[in-house]
């Protein structure tokens, strides 16, 4: 293996280097913590053409398919801005023929990903989705949306969907180091199986931190570093999603994202002023600062409650005790050097 | 005399009462998660609440804006992945969820997907999410319908209740036995299912309502419970609960946006 190498870079790099025209790429968050402005990025460079997996949909899918980067959708949900009078992005691109969108479970789009990320080429999913039309009712995978195999133990139908493995994910999590190592948590869902399945994976995060505060708490990396590309430290990353132990949803800003979101023409009034307008996340916050104040902003800040601490710690870390004897034969580095010799172990 | 009460808090006090001590109980968001909140609080002290986007066993402090909002609760028990929520699931460790209704038939069967043509809806609904997996192998799911229509024919069938009625969804071989939903919340009363044909019927009638009025929202000719009860009044702890645990809870969605509005306007001076 390569030795570890730093990895930070700009958003702005981290999307040039590592995003293309056509690609697959999959949102890596779930619901919670949006990886915002790695999307936007996406937007302001433009691509095109693009697969979108989202297992939530929401609003960083609205903003991808509003601005014209997706030809196809693979989801589980479509943000419905006001209810059931509110209109969508998608809605709008499905309506006009621009997308063509492939429905799954929350389990069946998790289930693709797992098997992608294990190597495997299906996974097993829950047979009674048999009964509905989103087995029957298909897009553009066609035959393959679905496959029923004969379990080769049991003999019953098996309801199978094929392994995905996206060119790409964009994700944000709390912190990670320099290398590339990952560190989320809260709500799990399908994240680490979004980052583990893709090709390339690009993390933006809170903030970097030293190796050693990885080293210390592992059950918390979700993404080893040795399958990172690009580590991008982006403070407010998410907003105005929340991040668990950095801020809170931004009722605000959400709120005023889904009034506009309603219209096609409202969304790009929206994202003139917080996507094409802002070129990176401190000139966002700058601008959010600038008009709304920072108010807001310190009231959705959270506060501590830090998870009890696991020891890590073992009983010892040298074969040598404090008086320079090892542990199991009790003997100095000298002792043991002369026995060596003696016994004719050593050669000249 | 109890305590006056409002339509919303209602219904959540309703759905709350299917809750029971030391179930397992997934938790859609919205009027779920307040009712489930109020269950562990005066009811169901041992239940287990469980969410699946990972949060698993959690005590709700906030209502919550999402299913994977780990910021209303403090701390939680058991931080899994959404794949073991299903599998959990589909292994029999769920005893009851609860699901929003897009458009519901008269076996229970949903459509949270489109209305119109799937390929060109006139209107995109949500999808799936996890309603279909879950109504599937839950032993028992709990339907909320606050805006959803009843309708003769699905315009897609998302989610599986009775199938075509009768026996068919035990026959299909495809479900655990005796599974599928065993009641369904509207705004105007509760309905449950008969244990034979598996059809809907009206068994209870929220207050200021008429058979009538629930009738003209049904497309065929709805069933009516001979032992037709109206819902039960809610208890002072039920009520007190709400309006201290989600005051947007009792006041709908309605009013409370309009109080919200009204709040920040004065506290901008707009």
């Amino acid at each position: 293996m390569t030795p570890p190498k730093n990895k930070v870079m700009s958003v702005k790099e981290a999307i040039s280097q590592f995003v293309f025209d056509g690609d697959e790429l999959v949102i890596g968050n779930y619901t919670v913590g949006s990886c915002a402005e790695l999307v936007y990025e996406v937007i302001r460079q433009e691509r095109r053409g693009l697969t979108l997996y989202s297992q939530s949909g929401i609003f960083d899918i609205e903003v991808l398919v509003g601005a014209g980067c997706a030809e196809k959708l693979v989801t589980t949900y479509v943000l419905r801005p006001a209810g059931r009078r509110g209109g969508s992005a998608v809605e709008r691109a499905l309506q006009e023929g621009s997308i063509q969108i492939e429905d799954y479970t929350n389990f069946q789009y998790n289930a693709r990903l797992v098997a992608g990320m294990h190597g495997f080429s299906y996974m097993q999913v829950l047979e009674g989705a048999m009964a509905t039309d989103l087995f029957r009712k298909r897009s553009f995978l066609g035959d393959d949306k679905y496959r029923v195999i004969k379990c080769p133990y049991t003999g019953k139908d098996v309801l199978t969907v094929p392994a995905a493995n996206p060119d790409v994910c964009i994700v944000h999590v709390q912190r990670c180091d320099k290398f590339g190592n990952a560190q989320y948590w809260g709500a799990l869902g399908s994240v680490a199986a979004a980052a583990l399945a893709s090709k390339r994976i690009i993390v933006s995060c809170e903030e970097i931190v030293e190796h050693d505060i990885i080293q210390s708490s592992p059950h918390l990396t979700i993404i080893p570093a040795y399958r990172v590309n690009a580590v991008c430290e982006v403070p407010w990353g998410a907003h105005p999603t929340e991040v668990l132990g950095y801020y809170n949803v931004d009722q605000m800003m959400y709120g005023l994202f889904m009034t506009m979101d309603g219209t096609a023409a409202g969304l790009k009034e929206w994202m003139d002023e917080w996507v094409y307008g802002c070129t990176t996340r401190a000139k966002y916050i700058d601008r959010y600062v600038s008009k709304f104040g920072s108010k807001i902003l310190d009231a959705i800040r959270c506060k501590a409650y830090y998870s009890a601490p696991a020891n890590y710690g073992p009983a010892f870390t040298s074969r040598w005790d404090n008086e320079g004897r090892e542990r199991a034969m009790g003997l100095t580095l000298a002792e043991f050097e002369r026995v060596l010799k003696e016994r004719g172990k050593l050669y000249d | 005399m109890t305590k006056p009460y409002t339509l919303q808090e209602l219904l959540v006090i309703s759905v709350a009462r299917e809750i029971h001590d030391y179930e397992n109980v997934i938790l859609g968001v919205g009027l779920p998660t307040t009712a489930g909140a109020m269950a562990k609080a005066l009811y169901a002290p041992n239940a287990t609440l469980m969410m699946e986007s990972g949060i698993i066993d959690f005590e709700p402090l906030l209502p919550l804006n999402h299913i994977a909002d780990a910021h209303s609760c403090r701390g939680f028990s058991y931080a899994t992945d959404l794949f073991s929520a299903f599998t959990m699931t589909y292994r029999g460790f769920v005893d009851v969820c609860f699901l929003g209704v897009g458009q519901v038939d008269k076996y229970g069967n949903l459509n949270t997907t489109c209305i119109g043509d799937y390929y060109k809806p006139s209107i995109r609904l949500p999808g799936s999410g996890g309603a279909c997996d879950f109504i599937s192998y839950s032993k028992r799911t709990v339907l909320t319908m606050l805006g959803g229509t009843f309708s003769e024919k699905l315009d897609y069938f998302t989610s599986p209740g009775y199938l075509d009625g009768g026996s068919s969804r035990d026959d299909s071989g495809l479900f655990p036995k005796g599974s599928g939903p065993s009641m369904l919340l509207s705004t105007k009363g509760v309905f449950r299912f008969d244990p034979v044909t598996r059809e809907m019927y009206l068994a209870q009638i929220h207050p200021r309502v008429t058979i009538e009025d629930v009738k003209k929202d049904v497309p065929w000719d709805l069933k009516i419970a001979p032992d037709l009860s109206e819902t039960p009044h809610p208890t002072d702890d039920e009520v007190d609960f709400i309006r201290c645990f989600s005051p947007a809870a009792s006041a709908g969605r309605q009013l409370s946006m309009e109080l919200m509005i009204a709040n920040l306007m004065k506290q901008n001076k707009l």
